[in-house]
């Protein structure tokens, strides 16, 4: 299982935060994630692996200093 | 150690006032020159106009200097506020003070706000603000003891010059056994051979037992405090409760400091962990958006910055609670302990480092070129204890760094120094020669304005190309994030009103990546609005970064996700509550407008503030060379074929370096002109005189002062 949004979902092979945020329904420009404490740019959302028993954060704006 | 020794030079007995709704109603001032120490009554007038914190400041600050004063004139002064809202200790960020003074560097009005509890201790002791006036040259120590209810200027010889060590000695001595009753104000060595000084003020960390450190970094206000002979100020104070503020309606009060409070424990975890990375976890996100400068702004990314990222600086920062203010729960004050120097005169001691924070990392690591997360720590601490600005520091060395790889200046000039990137042991060895006030160092310590000076008179460097690569607007050198591919950063950084401090306006996301903001109308609605209203927690004696670094889950969907709507509407109850007037979010950024504008005109005043004091290096604009050029190749062609439907084909890179620039260079004049338009001012950048008089700041000497800048 993976976690996003506070929400589980079952985990397979080479899933990606792509394939969570389609599960989610969710189409807010995020630009920025966690994979547990790793951080991921958007470009990268549809290539970066998630593995199993992961959290997935989705960073909703990054602010600045 | 020799021993500390104290004299009375001065002592005024007062009666500390109630605080009545978040003001004490009176300001403290103290001139070093003829040991006066009065006071100043607050009128409703002048809470009306300028609310408190960095407009009370900028008030006593304009009654203070002529246009004529100099940065270390003795009627140049220092003022510290906090403001009505600060010091209440439920609600997360509320113990912010601002300091302003005219700036070592800038030579204008400079700001710059920091954590720690002096400025709720000054106010709790009976003051709004303070005001510092006049020079001695006998070590001094202000001592602002509310509990006894006295002001003391005292002559103290036998302290130590590093912050660390003033901070721990003073927060001893004066507080007789209860440390967490003191704040120490103070610089270091550094500031006083350099005009890049900084401030320290101290906060008790009772669980590590240590007096820790936060930076009133900007303009060079250590320098300042330095010139006048001062060695420290110190704020004296009991325990802080929220009935201290006296607030119009603590229920109202306590409610929504709860609903805040409790969101940032609850989402800050899942969204940027400042509460336990802090703002390090910035920087592997500045490098995936090549947005994280390095080699002096060349580029905005590099292979080596995840060796620097927040994983390894969680790993690094010691466990615990790390609020620079009593009850914050975003607490990202982190800092590193038992670190151990690797050079200088702390070499294998055992240290406490607070820190680094984002920009240190940036300023004194990847802009450089050393990604050494360890070399970064090492620069904190000595920038800290020296009394040495990071990110001035930082973009000054970076700056040198280039010339040198440049051939601009050579190792005749920089004292057999290879100051090559990279090469983070004479990054170092220029830091300590700062705070010794000698070799190469003392040119670095003038900052980039005054290199640029310095090289090109005294060592024939190229004048125009440093112009071109010289990381500094009004004075001021650039704090650490890449603004070349977003023109609304270019105008964040350029039109702010000190100079290039990101404080203002932090657009790079929302005009970059999401594109939030394609016309030039809506870049200037964007440099209106999150300006005044980024100002108005300056006021109020607040940090930022409950408002935007943490949003509530539902965010999201409001209509202009950026401004984090539904925290504007609570920092209006919160000021309701305490203040017991009846505002709306609106009435915020009107609060702001006239403290801005009237910033804007003290900037004329003292000389600066017109379109040309806005421009900036073309560095901070675009490709300089070839080589940046061509590392991006693709997104610059791509820029000029589609979006400026220009022929590219057969062209040589130089000639595209030209014809981009013309570009940029032009859309950023156009910036501006959407900009003043917005905010009511001439195509000179000067308010209008219908602008000042809608915002009630028409005083006969801003309409004096708008008249000798041709404004009628």
């Amino acid at each position: 299982m993976v976690r996003i949004s506070d929400k589980e979902f079952p985990w397979h092979e080479n899933l990606t935060i792509t394939d969570l945020l389609k599960e989610l329904d969710d189409p807010y420009p995020y630009t920025v994630a966690r994979i547990n404490n790793k951080t991921v740019p958007g470009h990268d959302f549809s290539k970066a692996r998630v593995p199993d028993n992961s959290e997935v954060f989705l960073i909703p704006l990054i602010a600045g200093g | 150690m020799t021993e500390l020794k104290i004299k009375e030079i001065k002592t005024l007995r007062y009666e500390r006032p109630v605080i009545e709704k978040g003001y004490a109603n009176q300001t403290l001032y103290i001139n070093l020159s003829d040991s006066e120490i009065s006071t100043k009554p607050v009128s409703e007038k002048m809470k009306d106009i300028f609310v408190g914190g960095k407009g009370f400041d900028l008030w006593l600050l304009w009654n203070a200097v002529k246009g004529t004063t100099k940065w270390n004139d003795p009627e140049n002064a220092i003022c510290i506020a906090c403001g009505p809202l600060g010091g209440t200790p439920i609600y997360p960020g509320s113990g912010k003070s601002i300091v302003t003074s005219i700036s070592a560097t800038t030579g204008s009005v400079m700001d710059s706000n920091v954590g720690g509890y002096f400025g709720p201790y000054l106010k709790f002791s009976g003051f709004d603000a303070l005001e510092i006036q006049g020079k001695t040259d006998i070590p001094t120590v202000v001592f602002i003891d509310g509990i006894s209810q006295q002001i003391q200027i005292l002559e103290v010889t036998g302290l130590p010059e590093e912050a660390y060590e003033i901070s721990e000695i003073l927060t001893d001595h004066f507080g007789q056994g209860k440390p967490r009753n003191i704040s120490v104000v103070s610089t270091g060595p550094g500031a006083k051979h350099s005009l890049i000084g900084c401030l320290n003020f101290s906060w008790f960390d009772a669980k590590r037992s240590k007096a820790r450190l936060k930076q009133a970094g900007r303009g060079g206000l250590g320098s300042v405090f330095a010139d006048k002979g001062l060695t420290a100020v110190v704020a004296r104070w009991d325990t802080v409760t929220v009935a201290m503020n006296n607030p119009a309606d603590e229920t109202a009060l306590r409610e929504v400091a709860k609903l805040h409070s409790q969101e940032i424990v609850e989402q800050d975890p899942k969204q940027n962990q400042m509460s336990s990375v802090g703002t390090a976890h910035l920087v592997t996100i500045m490098n995936d958006y090549d947005l994280l400068p390095t080699h002096n702004f060349r580029y905005g990314q590099h292979t080596d910055a995840p060796k620097m990222g927040m994983e390894v600086y969680r790993g690094l920062f010691d466990k615990g609670y790390d609020g620079c203010w009593v009850g914050c729960t975003l607490a990202c004050a982190h800092g590193i302990k038992d670190f151990t120097p690797s050079t200088g005169p702390y070499m294998g001691k055992k240290v406490f480092v607070d820190g680094p924070e984002y920009e240190t990392i940036a300023g004194c690591g990847s802009n450089i070129g050393v990604f050494d997360p360890l070399h970064a720590v090492e620069m904190n601490f000595y920038c800290d204890t020296y009394g040495l600005d990071s990110i001035s520091v930082g973009t000054g060395i970076a700056f040198a760094m280039e010339c040198f790889e440049m051939g601009l200046i050579n190792k005749t000039h920089t004292g057999g120094m290879d100051l090559s990137f990279g090469n983070g042991q004479a990054a170092l060895e220029l830091v300590h020669q700062i705070a010794r006030g000698d070799g190469f160092g003392t040119i670095v310590g003038q900052g980039v304005r005054r290199m640029k000076h310095i090289f090109s008179t005294d060592f024939s460097a190229n004048r125009a190309i440093m112009e071109d690569i010289g990381m500094e607007a009004k004075g001021l050198e650039f704090s650490e994030y890449m603004p070349k591919e977003s023109l609304a950063q270019q105008g964040g950084y350029g039109l702010a009103l000190k100079g290039p401090q990101h404080d203002e306006a932090w657009l790079i996301f929302l005009d970059m990546v999401h594109n939030f903001m394609p016309t030039f109308e809506q870049k200037a609605e964007a440099l209106h609005w999150f300006p005044m209203f980024r100002t108005w927690f300056g006021l109020c004696g607040l940090c930022k970064l409950p408002w935007n670094d943490v949003v509530p889950p539902d965010n999201k969907q409001t209509k202009e996700p950026a401004k984090v709507i539904k925290h504007v509407e609570w920092y209006t109850k919160y000021f309701n509550a305490v203040t017991g007037r009846k505002l709306n979010p609106d009435d915020l950024i009107t609060m702001s407008e006239r403290v801005y504008n009237f910033q804007k005109i003290f900037n004329l005043k003292m000389g600066f503030g017109r379109r040309e004091h806005d421009a900036i290096p073309y560095r901070a604009m675009g490709p300089v060379t070839t080589e940046e050029y061509e590392s991006r190749q693709e997104r610059y062609d791509g820029q000029l074929k589609d979006m400026y439907k220009i022929d590219i084909d057969g062209k040589e890179t130089t000639e595209k370096v030209k014809i981009l620039r013309k570009l940029r260079e032009q859309r950023y004049e156009e910036l501006k002109d959407a900009v003043y338009k917005r905010r009511g001012w001439t195509q000179d950048g000067i308010p209008t005189i219908e602008t000042v008089k809608r915002l009630g700041i028409d005083f006969s000497d801003v309409i004096d002062v708008l008249k000798a800048n041709g404004v009628a």
